[in-house]
């Protein structure tokens, strides 16, 4: 059982605290005295978490993003279903205050790591999978109205990037130019005090974000984005948050457009959808993320007639994305462009999806001479 | 109307008339006459009806048939088979067919001994209306022989019927009543003996005395199975009579066998091949399930290690004694009824209807006569077989009053509650008895009863019993002996014992090592069984332990096709409801209806079944009224607890971030909890209001007995997280 250290609030904190920090401490800490308020006065400890479900999100047709509405589920202490809920939320809490105070910053794995442990005089443990963790994690971050980072924890780096731009990332530069063929992982968390843009520095005029890894490999090594004078970049499936908070910052800082190069299924689709307008679930942080004026380059359910590809390329669809096509189609942000409809009942009626890597049947550097920057001389993209 | 097989002897208590037995023929076409339709049985008709005729002796014929037709081309001709056919003697198929009496093997061949020998006891002294006492003493001389002997203070057995009760099979004082009884048919006791003089060759010694005044008889006798006669081996033929005292004394001492001094008494000692052993289907078990259905009986047992247990009477009042009834019209079938009426001397019909039969009166009779186009005025001996088929169609097309009900003696919801509490440990107990009913002619009446919550077979063993049982068992692995040995512990628990005592699922039950054996005592103490653990049952038939063919049994059907999960027992669809539940079902009938001889089940008719749903239902609505409400209760007590639980590491989060003083936090938040669970300590009533004090018990009913499980005393070793409860 992992006694716990009381480590006395009062004494000096060790590090300077930076104004963000002092601010989410202050935060942190109002979360606690709410409990003590309400344990003076005999009351039921509770919060009341902004809920993070499909129905409390709306799109907004006006910025063109997701946004959190403003219902709450209270989360009490005393409620038989919620009472380890409560008490986890209390633990992930402190533990983001400890990392503040020391200045120092963890991944969620360590978060979960930190405070795991047996509870006293059961055979219970705080948290037995990071999953548990992370979720509250999640809650903590719209309860405090404070993103991740400034709480501290940072997750797994994931995805990449290559092309004309020198930034600064704490302190060092770096030439995304010079990348060699592994390019520069985008940490998880790069906000201004991380990572510093400086616009004369970027020679790119757009960046071309590829779904997975190994297509992006595809791009590096025909160097596209020397040719075409862009930032090449991916996000190993579904964008991570470090990832979709970087093409916010280069598209909005710098103002290059973003295109995506995304498999021609309903996965794709969605992975479209979440750059554009944000996710259900991290609805809160659409507005540091969402970028409306993102474009969809490929791949398109006419590619298989328009490329003539081989019919061994095809990967039928089965049940769940059909399912999955239809419940796109039907997002408010798509249920009003003819060329999105289309688009999905062409995918239907193929009854068929397309990988980017199809293409290669046709060449080896097909999608790169030929499919993309045809695309893009043409403006053929949907919106 | 005698429906089925011969009975019981013994119990003829000496003061009474002795009632003339039928010849075994007849009695043997009696039995033909009706039957269930269970294989074994079938089976015992056909030969025995053979017999009858002059048809061919069927097991004889069949082997030797071969031999014979070698010669002749054809295998046998009608002359040579017609040599080899003869009759068959009663002892003789049923030293062929032992099983069908239950001495299939050698350890139920010694329970079925003793439970004759302790049914026929039972059964003379209630006649004679002396409360019983009666002593076991089972004892090994050698290694796959045993000797019992059995002893009970009754009137005793005139000197005459000794030989003709213990050594001749389808004698006895019961098959020709209808009055309820444990014995029925009179092959139990002698067939034991036979079994024993087969299995051992020693005869079976009997010793009686009528009275203090006369010497006491002694006798040794074997049955001769070709003849179906007692054979007596001693005096010449005539038995010696043993002198009351000293002298006596000393005489019993020199035949080998004992006698506990006594007024009037009978004992039985038969030594026979068997096998000892514990656990379900053990004579403790029928022992034990006998004495908690019969709580006017005061019983000594001494088992082969001759260690001695006493079962003291709990009630000094005799079960009222049963009455004899007439067969209902209902109940006869046509050949009994034409075997009736040839009796019948020198009656009318009319007359012959309404003695012989109950609930007929003369007027019921004329209508009978009527429909059956007879006159009522017909003598008996003039009918011939048309009339007497006419008769019995006429008989169930006419309306009579069900029979008279008051010759059933149930043993009594207060006696049950008694007898279970006393036994089995528990919470929560109940009893139901049903009004009696009717089943083809045959009054029977059911009862139930129930308890709930009692500490597990497995949490009452110490380690000297958990060694002995470990030796004795014959189940190859730990995982086997623990379901064959610990009633109602399913394979489930079984497996979580063996889990928590490290031990192999294949490890042999007998090669364990101390250290393994202190491991497994360990987990069985621990390990909570009650999760999984299946309903215990006891069945009885006239008071007396049904230990074998559960599935086919009435009782276990009923139970299994009867809905628990609304009385707030979890059970899977026809299973054995779930849960730490005992129950006990009587039937108590004049003539109860078993599937076969050996009586371990019983049958299934509707009438029957109809009427233990009801009394099962009876008491599960008692226990679903207590369930739930201890569920209410306690889905309180579990709600405190996981506050509990969760109070401190959010009052040392809260510290850590403000720097509260977290033990004051603590105390603040523990009153809060108090108050919102604060009806874990209130009184709730059936539909979880809140109620005051003077109203806050539950009307259960007549007949209901509620324990705090902790002071119960069969609850002593209730393992210590029980212990850890209690202290609180």
């Amino acid at each position: 059982m992992a006694k716990k250290k009381l480590t006395p609030v009062a004494k000096a904190p060790k590090v300077k605290l930076s104004p963000r920090d002092e601010k989410t401490a202050e935060r942190l800490t109002g979360l606690a005295d709410r409990v003590v308020t309400a344990a003076n006065n005999r009351k039921d400890p509770f919060v009341d978490i902004p809920s993070r479900t499909l129905a409390n999100v709306k799109y907004s047709p006006k910025k063109k993003i997701l946004e959190m509405g403003n219902a709450t589920n209270r989360r009490q202490l005393f409620d038989l279903s919620q009472a380890k809920a409560y008490m986890r939320t209390m633990l992930v809490t402190s533990g983001c205050k400890k990392l503040i105070d020391q200045g120092k910053s963890t991944s969620l794995r360590g978060l979960f790591y930190m405070l795991k442990h047996t509870i006293e005089g059961v055979k219970e443990n705080t948290f037995d999978e990071q999953g548990e963790c992370d979720t509250i994690i999640e809650d903590v971050e719209v309860l405090l109205s404070s993103i991740r980072e400034e709480l501290h924890l940072y997750a797994e780096n994931r995805g990449a990037m290559v092309g004309g731009i020198v930034l600064t990332d704490k302190g060092d530069e770096i030439n995304c130019a010079r990348m060699g063929s592994g390019g520069y992982a985008i940490p998880s968390i790069v906000e201004p005090d991380v990572i510093i843009f400086d616009k004369k520095r970027c020679t790119a005029k757009f960046i071309l974000h590829v779904e997975k890894g190994t297509v992006w490999q595809r791009f590096n090594e025909d160097r596209f984005w020397e040719k075409h004078n862009c930032i090449l970049t991916h996000g190993a499936g579904q964008p991570p948050r470090g990832v979709r908070r970087m093409l916010h910052r280069l598209h909005n800082e710098l103002e290059l457009p973003l295109y995506c190069v995304l498999d021609n299924d309903p996965w794709g689709y969605y992975i479209y959808s979440v750059i554009k307008q944000g996710s259900i679930n991290l609805a809160f942080e659409s507005q540091r993320m969402a970028i409306p004026e993102a474009k969809y380059l490929g791949l398109r359910s006419i590619d298989f007639e328009r490329c003539q590809l081989s019919d061994s390329v095809k990967i039928s669809l089965n049940d769940t994305d059909r399912k999955r096509a239809k419940q796109v189609a039907q997002y408010p942000w798509f249920e009003k462009k003819p060329k999105w409809q289309t688009e999905i009942r062409k995918m239907l009626s193929n009854d068929f999806k397309l990988e980017v890597e199809s293409l290669i049947s046709k060449d080896i550097s097909y999608v790169t001479e030929e499919y993309v920057p045809a695309r893009l001389r043409d403006q053929d993209w949907l919106d | 109307m005698a429906t089925r097989k011969p009975i019981k002897k013994r119990s003829v208590p000496a003061t009474a008339t002795k009632k003339k037995a039928a010849p075994p023929a007849v009695a043997k076409r009696q039995a033909a006459g009706k039957k269930l339709a269970k294989s074994a049985e079938a089976e015992a008709d056909e030969v025995l009806d053979v017999t009858g005729d002059e048809a061919a002796e069927v097991d004889d014929a069949a082997d030797e048939a071969p031999a014979g037709g070698k010669s002749s081309g054809r295998r046998a001709t009608a002359q040579s088979m017609a040599s080899k056919q003869r009759d068959i003697s009663v002892s003789e198929f049923f030293a062929k067919n032992r099983h069908l009496l239950g001495f299939d093997n050698p350890r139920k061949a010694l329970l079925t001994t003793i439970k004759e020998a302790v049914d026929n006891s039972l059964d003379a002294c209630e006649e004679a209306g002396i409360l019983p006492e009666i002593w076991v003493h089972i004892e090994q001389t050698s290694t796959d022989r045993y000797k019992i002997g059995v002893q009970d203070n009754g009137p005793g057995i005139v000197k005459k019927q000794i030989p003709l009760i213990f050594g001749k099979l389808l004698y006895g004082s019961k098959f020709h009543r209808l009055r309820q009884s444990r014995g029925q048919q009179g092959i139990g006791i002698s067939a034991a003996g036979m079994y024993g003089v087969q299995t051992t060759g020693k005869p079976v010694k009997i010793i009686s005395r009528i009275s203090p005044k006369k010497p006491a008889h002694y006798y040794e006798i074997q049955i001769d199975t070709k003849r179906n006669e007692p054979k007596i081996l001693n005096g010449g033929g005539e038995g010696v009579d043993i002198a009351y005292g000293e002298k006596g004394a000393k005489d019993i001492e020199k035949h080998g066998i004992e006698w506990v001094d006594q007024p009037h008494g009978t004992r039985v000692t038969i030594e026979l091949e068997a096998k000892y052993n514990r656990g379900r289907g053990s004579v403790d078990e029928y022992l034990h399930q006998t004495a908690i259905a019969n709580p006017h009986i005061t019983l000594h047992y001494t088992d082969p290690e001759g260690s001695t247990r006493e079962y003291q009477r709990a009630a000094d009042k005799l079960p009222p004694e049963p009455k004899e009834i007439l067969p209902h019209p209902y109940g006869i079938e046509l050949g009994r009824l034409a075997a009736m009426l040839a009796e019948a001397e020198g009656m009318s019909i009319t007359q012959f209807l309404s003695t012989k039969f109950s609930r007929v009166s003369p007027a019921v009779a004329k209508k009978i006569c009527t429909t059956a186009k007879v006159s009522p005025r017909a003598m008996t001996r003039k009918l011939g077989r048309p009339e007497a088929e006419a008769l019995y169609h006429a008989i169930q097309a006419t309306k009579i009053a069900p029979p008279a009900t008051d010759c059933i003696c149930p043993i009594g919801e207060e006696l049950l509650l008694k007898g279970l509490y006393q036994v089995v440990p528990g919470e929560f107990y109940c009893a139901a008895t049903r009004p009696p009913s009717v089943y083809r002619g045959n009054p029977f009446q059911i009862e139930v009863a129930l308890a709930f919550g009692g500490a597990a077979a497995t949490q009452n063993v110490d380690k000297e019993l958990l060694s002995d049982l470990l030796e004795e068992t014959d189940a190859r692995t730990i995982r086997q002996f623990l379901i064959s040995t610990f009633n109602g512990l399913g394979s489930d628990a079984a497996d979580r014992i063996m889990k928590a005592a490290a031990l192999g699922t294949r490890q042999t039950a007998k090669q364990l090592k101390p250290k393994e054996q202190e491991r497994l005592l360990q987990a069985m103490q621990n390990v909570n069984v009650a999760e999984g653990q299946t309903m215990e049952v006891m069945r009885y038939a006239n008071r007396v332990p049904l230990q074998f063919q559960q599935a086919a049994c009435a009782i276990t059907q009923t139970i299994t096709s009867t809905n628990w999960r609304s009385y707030g027992l979890s059970q899977s669809r026809g299973g054995m409801p779930k849960g730490p539940v005992y129950i006990m079902v009587h039937i108590a009938s004049v003539w109860v209806p078993f599937t076969s001889e050996s009586k371990e089940a019983i049958a299934s008719y509707p009438e029957i079944q109809k009427e233990i749903r009801l009394g099962l239902q009876a008491v599960g609505r008692k226990l679903g009224m207590y369930v739930r409400k201890r569920q209410r209760v306690k889905q309180q007590g579990d709600r405190r607890d996981i506050f509990m639980r969760y109070l401190k590491e959010v009052a040392t989060a809260v510290h850590e971030l403000n720097g509260v003083d977290r033990d004051n936090l603590y105390g603040q938040l523990v009153t809060v909890a108090k108050r919102v669970t604060a009806d874990a300590d209130m009184k709730l009533d059936d539909r979880g209001r809140k109620i005051k004090e003077e109203a806050a018990e539950t009307d259960y009913g007549d007949n209901v007995i509620i324990v705090d499980p902790m002071t119960h005393a069969a609850a002593i070793k209730r393992g210590p997280a029980a212990v850890a409860v209690a202290d609180e």
